[in-house]
């Protein structure tokens, strides 16, 4: 018989290293041309960080994505940004790398005020040009970056930044171990085997507060990633070890979620604002994963009516269970 | 500040085309002239003391141009992200795939066959395979300091009075498994020595990190080791540890040459990190009208042989074990603790994916005792601006649990015909 179930699972993630500094750092060069160089010790692994750091830059430049580089992740020129770890890193390097452009762009407002003879305050950067309040000024970017050339000016900023965090009492682990948090919830749809003790995961929903989406594909990206992740941990995946051994080392034995696996995922961004992230944005590589062996075990207990302990919930263990509870009620019936 | 710039636009990725074309290079696809390749000779024992390395027969295959072992190591031999507690090449042994010997050759058949000429005789230990033998008393060490790692503890109020005035209390005894992270790209890297110093080229999740402990091992000024990150194919997790950056080092830096390094996928899961495998003792209270009053939980992580990023990970799952939920009395430890097992580290979500499935099986198994939704119970439970965590800190933006909540259920709602009515 095919039984269906539904599941929630809630989660919370502190953004950064636990109860521990956690610095990034960074420079931005504004060149000449209007074009611009990101340094950033943050290491892509995939997840998008250079997209995320090169869209920071280019929003508080004013200028479009194509003309920003980010050069990361090389040790002998790229200041520290820490691991790529902990879901920090749009939170921590991207305020470097935002705070980095606002030293670069503080250079620019002041000149392009002198120049056109507005106060400071009324000025930014948008598209390529200086804008006076909500109008375009006509006046480039590249003219003015021309001008504090001349003057022997340099649109160079550095920038760092450290999550406010305090040490946790080694007793009572009381202390404020993270600046900001991720939350989200997941509500997971499975159709449970009682014969095979097959658990299908039909549907997953994820609602996500990342503070900001910067890149909301991306996100979306992340959050789909993590739900396939966090389903093959659920059902599927175990690194068995016997006396020590691994016994299955290869792809072929140490079973993860294939396409034909895979639900149907309906990813939600959450915009919870944090004030203390770019643009408001706090993180999501982790959080994706977080709730999601949760929601598919309330799914899974929710359709059989018989509730697990062991991860992963693999067919033997359903079905062992559901023998176990049949022998119980009758035994039950009997008695 | 101007909006409707490019933040909140979904750009195209800045390394989409080349990834996409094939164009990106990977550590295994760089041209390197010249480059030697290296093959580690691991323990086939978990737990032993060697007594003796003869490399002599190996040095003798065609091909082989060196064997190191640790008496090679020319500054510390030990690395490790929170504790220096990993020997680039071991006279210990406390793991099955521990690195023992570090063959350089001209090919890989050489670099395969001088591996298998290394004789290492070894003196057994009794080996620790689950924690609860590891934290016997009397077990054997498996490091100097003993067997637990770290105790975090997160205690506020008196959670066994709030226990035992509650309405409903529920204990479960949960237990998660070992994963293996699986990135795409296994460990891989290159090494040269350029302008008086070292340059690695790798894929790695941790540039800064790498330079710090490969200056270590290798005895030099930070300033003169370069790590140069290369496309990484996966990390999650996984490439936050040293994994072959050291062996790049040694052999490059003694040798004076070019080398190359390559797991396959076995070796990438015999000598990395895993995510740690959790025994959670879990109890929580709530009244009747299913608001919580206490947890106390208790967590035991295997580390397995060396610490990697076990300490953070057992305090993250401490820190977080409530759940997003405002709980006003609690009693939260977590204990890390070594064996002779595979060592776990890092992975996506440090402990927390385990917790999760620990407080919301708790969350669903308190709203069954009392009559009410599991929608219902975490809606009276959930964290807002001005809750206090565990850990007493006091939320006070950006608290967006209540709108995540609320969101799910209305898609939720959509696009799963089955659900609503007295799931409500």
């Amino acid at each position: 018989m095919k039984k269906h179930g539904y599941g929630i699972g809630n989660m919370w993630y502190g953004v950064g290293n636990t109860a521990a500094p956690n610095p990034s750092g960074a420079f931005v060069d504004f060149l000449d041309d209007g074009t611009v160089i990101v340094l950033s010790g943050c290491a892509d692994i995939g997840q998008g960080s250079s997209t995320v750091l090169a869209q920071i830059a280019a929003e508080t430049l004013g200028v479009g994505l194509e003309n920003v580089a980010v050069i990361a992740a090389d040790t002998e020129v790229t200041p520290d940004a820490g691991a790529t770890s902990a879901s920090r890193q749009t939170y921590i390097s991207g305020n470097a790398v935002r705070f980095a452009a606002e030293k670069a762009r503080e250079q620019v407002i002041a000149q392009a005020a002198e120049r056109l003879n507005l106060p400071a305050d009324n000025v930014s950067l948008k598209d390529g040009q200086i804008w006076h309040q909500d109008e375009p000024t006509g006046t480039k970017i590249q003219d003015v970056i021309a001008q504090c050339r001349s003057k022997g000016i340099l649109t160079l900023g550095q920038g760092w930044f450290n999550p406010v965090t305090t040490k946790l009492d080694p007793l009572t682990g009381q202390g404020a171990p993270y600046a900001t948090y991720a939350f989200a919830t997941q509500v997971a749809e499975v159709e449970a085997d009682t014969e095979t003790g097959v658990i299908e995961v039909k549907r997953i929903v994820a609602a996500h507060d990342v503070g900001r989406a910067i890149n909301p594909q991306n996100v979306e990206g992340q959050i789909e990633g993590g739900c396939i992740m966090g389903m093959g941990y659920a059902l599927l995946e175990e690194v068995a070890v016997n006396q020590g051994r691994i016994e299955n080392p290869a792809l072929s034995t140490y079973l993860i979620p294939t396409a034909l696996d895979i639900p149907e995922m309906f990813p939600v961004i959450v915009e919870d604002e944090e004030p203390s992230g770019p643009y408001g944005a706090k993180g999501v590589g982790e959080p994706a994963l977080v709730p999601t062996a949760a929601a598919i075990a309330n799914a899974v207990a929710d359709a059989l009516g018989i509730r697990l302990y062991d991860l992963p919930l693999t067919p033997e263990k359903i079905v062992a269970a559901i023998r176990a509870a049949a022998e119980e009620s009758e035994l039950g019936l009997n008695g | 500040m101007l909006e409707g710039g490019v933040v909140g636009q979904s750009v195209q990725r800045v390394d989409g085309l080349v990834k996409v074309t094939g164009e990106s290079y990977f550590a295994a696809d760089e041209k390197v002239p010249a480059a030697l390749v290296l093959k580690v000779l691991r323990s086939r024992v978990a737990h032993a003391v060697v007594k003796r390395i003869d490399i002599s027969e190996a040095e003798k295959i065609p091909g082989v141009v060196r064997v190191f072992t640790y008496a090679d190591i020319p500054g510390e031999n030990s690395y490790g992200i929170m504790v220096k507690d990993q020997p680039v090449l071991t006279d210990k042994i406390r793991f099955i795939g521990d690195a023992i010997a570090l063959v350089v050759a001209e090919n890989p058949d050489a670099a395969r066959k001088g591996a298998e000429a290394v004789k290492v005789e070894t003196e057994e230990l009794p080996p620790l395979y689950d924690v609860w033998s590891a934290m016997a008393e009397g077990a054997p060490p498996i490091h100097d300091k003993g067997n637990i790692l770290t105790v975090g503890r997160v205690k506020k109020g008196d959670a066994a009075a709030a226990l035992s005035r509650a309405d409903v209390v529920i204990s479960r005894l949960y237990r998660t498994q070992r994963v293996e992270h699986l990135y795409l790209e296994t460990e891989a890297g290159i090494a040269y020595p350029e302008h008086n110093g070292l340059t690695i080229k790798v894929s790695t999740q941790n540039p800064h990190y790498d330079r710090r402990d490969v200056a270590r091992v290798l005895g030099l000024p930070m300033n003169r080791v370069r790590i140069i990150q290369t496309p990484t194919g996966g990390g999650f997790g996984g490439k936050l540890d040293i994994s072959v950056q050291c062996f790049l080092a040694l052999a490059a830096w003694k040798l004076r040459r070019p080398v190359r390094m390559l797991y396959d996928r076995e070796e990438s899961f015999i000598a990395t990190a895993k995510r740690h495998p959790f025994i959670i003792d879990y109890t929580s209270g709530a009244n009747r009208e299913g608001q919580l009053l206490a947890v106390k939980v208790r967590i035991i992580g295997d580390t397995g042989a060396y610490a990697s990023y076990g300490p953070a990970t057992l305090i993250r799952a401490a820190v977080h074990a409530t759940g997003p939920y405002e709980v006003p009395s609690v009693d939260i430890e977590g204990l890390c603790v070594y064996t002779n097992n595979p060592f776990s580290g890092a992975m996506r979500g440090f402990g927390t994916p385990q917790m999760a499935f620990a407080f919301e099986s708790q969350m669903d198994l308190l709203a069954q005792a009392l009559q009410i939704s599991p929608l219902e119970i975490r809606r009276r439970n959930i964290l807002r601006p001005g809750s206090a965590t565990a850990t007493g800190q006091v939320l006070s933006d950006s608290v967006g649990i209540a709108k995540t909540l609320a969101a799910a259920w209305e898609k939720a709602c959509q696009v799963m015909p089955g659900l609503g009515g007295e799931n409500q």
